[in-house]
């Protein structure tokens, strides 16, 4: 079974994505901060990360580098309302694998997540 | 307020009085967001519901998103959005006409029913992939009933209503419930944006204004400039060594200096102006009386009297020269009162027009004309102070002869006259 780490500050974002991911056969954790989305990466051990950029404490461009440089193989897609031209940049730099703006279409999110499956899967 | 509306305890409840209530919490909402917001809240208390949501369509932004969502199962803000080409918008887009299943609303258990039907479930069938879209889409967003908004035949949004709690079905009566308070969103959305348009434009026009009013200036300034041109022109023919104007603008502007009047921004702009424009009129006597050597005849000078007159009138479209014209019209008053076109005297006559009249004789008679030779200073510093009192105000008299002294001085060539004024 595929596994998703979600992390978003709003408690209901997770919980929505949470229930849609479950519905597409995933097992899913949720993390509202970037700490927790690190001790999650560790534990949980997803394939692809959904990662917010503004939360309270460590950001996400910041835990999205952490992420990369301890796990490198770990898919992470940011989801975030912020889309300025410089974010988007860093993020790139950084290594994220993809930048999605929300509000965004659930079914291009689900396709996106499901080409990282993908690709993880033929990398093995 | 809908939400304070009682539900009774039978089934029938009185929905004419709750929409009633919604109806006068329209009228009463100045903000129709708030109308949105209370509907939602209040469809989800009564119906006991997993969760009421409202998509409504942005039109800066071409897409649909969630304006409000309440219930337990309630929905997130901000995070997903359906574009026009979604299958859910494009069902409820389409003309009534050519979609024979499309209803004014949708439960998940009709589109299950449909695609379970032969016709829908063939891969090529573009109608049963769209029902197959609002199958997922309504799954992902845990919705039972859809109940679309228009206005004027455009979808403007869509009431998503989750399953009920106590999981007892829908009934006709509250799905036209349903019809009516989706009907009343969207027309909140439109008078929101309304609003919205409303204020937007009022800055555009604001912003247009100020536009109009700059170019305006802008036209003033050149036509200024023009008459500045013109009124040079008037002493063209005539061989002064300086020009005529912006000697007669420096002796003004010097008498005013001495005289302690306030020349800050406007009051010297206008003094300026005056002194500049004063003969413009002039441009309209013909040149065989405004250059004739001798004496005019009574019918010339009635003739040429008028460029006092003309001189005001050709300043017309000058809005902001109400007060030069006023000034130019006043040149050739005398202090006495004996002068034209309307015989003012004393105080009647502006300070500013009695400072052109000094100036203006003064740099006439110091100059060549084209019929006779300039005369000196002394001579016309003579003539000026003997006319103290009756053709000009002593106190300019005085202000523009002791400026006058103090420039000369600085040249270090004191006129006898001057010396005897310095002297009384």
């Amino acid at each position: 079974m595929n596994k998703i780490l979600i992390v978003d500050d709003e408690i209901e974002i997770c919980e929505f994505l949470k229930s849609f991911f479950e519905d597409r056969d995933f097992k899913v954790a949720i993390a509202c901060d970037g700490t927790q989305a690190l001790e999650q990466v560790s534990l949980f051990h997803p394939e692809v990360v959904l990662l917010d950029i503004q939360m309270p404490g460590l950001d996400g461009l910041q835990t999205l580098k952490k992420i990369k440089e301890m796990h490198p193989k770990v898919k992470v897609i940011m989801v975030t309302a912020v889309e300025t031209q410089e974010k988007i940049e860093e993020a790139m730099r950084l290594g994220a694998d993809n930048y999605i703006t929300k509000p965004l279409s659930l079914e291009y999110l689900e396709k996106d997540v499901q080409d990282k499956i993908d690709i993880l899967a033929k990398d093995l | 307020m809908p939400t304070k509306a009682k539900l009774p305890n039978t089934q029938k409840f009185d929905y004419q009085e709750v929409l009633r209530d919604v109806a006068r919490s329209m009228v009463r909402l100045k903000r129709p967001d708030r109308l949105l917001k209370l509907i939602t809240r209040f469809i989800d208390q009564q119906f006991g519901l997993a969760h009421a949501s409202l998509l409504v369509f942005d039109p800066k932004k071409g897409h649909y998103v969630f304006v409000h969502s309440k219930g337990t199962k309630r929905l997130p803000m901000g995070l997903v959005k359906f574009d026009s080409d979604h299958p859910l918008v494009q069902w409820f887009s389409g003309s009534k006409k050519k979609l024979p299943f499309q209803k004014d609303f949708l439960f998940l258990s009709d589109v299950k029913k449909m695609l379970s039907r032969a016709e829908f479930r063939m891969a090529s069938n573009s109608k049963g992939d769209q029902l197959a879209g609002i199958q997922k889409t309504m799954q992902n967003l845990k919705v039972e009933l859809l109940v679309p908004g228009y206005f004027k035949d455009a979808l403007v949004g869509l009431l998503m209503l989750g399953r009920r709690v106590n999981g007892r079905c829908f009934t006709t009566q509250e799905v036209t419930f349903f019809q009516t308070l989706a009907h009343d969103c969207s027309m909140a959305v439109k008078t929101a944006e309304y609003n919205q348009n409303l204020v937007e434009q009022n800055q555009e026009l604001a912003k247009r204004l100020e536009e109009i009013e700059r170019m305006r200036n802008k036209e003033q300034r050149t036509y200024y400039e023009i008459m500045r041109s013109l009124a040079e022109e008037v002493h063209a023919k005539e061989p002064y060594i300086f020009s005529h104007v912006s000697e007669v603008e420096r002796l003004g502007m010097m008498t005013a200096r001495e005289m302690g009047m306030d020349l800050s921004g406007k009051t010297k702009d206008l003094l300026s102006a005056a002194l500049i424009l004063h003969d413009v009129g002039k441009i309209g006597i013909p040149d065989n009386i405004l250059c004739k050597p001798g004496q005019l005849t009574q019918e010339e000078w009635r003739v040429m009297k008028t460029h006092v007159e003309k001189g005001a009138r050709i300043l017309e479209p000058l809005t902001d020269f109400k007060k030069v014209r006023e000034i130019i019209m006043s040149h050739h008053e005398r202090f006495d009162g004996s002068g034209y076109p309307r015989g003012l005297k004393g105080d009647e006559i502006s300070i500013e027009a009695r400072i052109i009249s000094v100036v203006d004789s003064f740099h006439a008679i110091v100059s060549s004309r084209c019929y006779r030779e300039g005369r000196s200073i002394d001579s016309a510093i003579h003539e000026v102070r003997n006319c103290a009192g009756t053709q000009f105000d002593p106190v300019v008299v005085d202000a523009f002869l002791r400026a006058l002294r103090t420039e000369l001085q600085k040249k270090g060539e004191i006129p006898s006259a001057l010396a005897e004024h310095a002297a009384d």
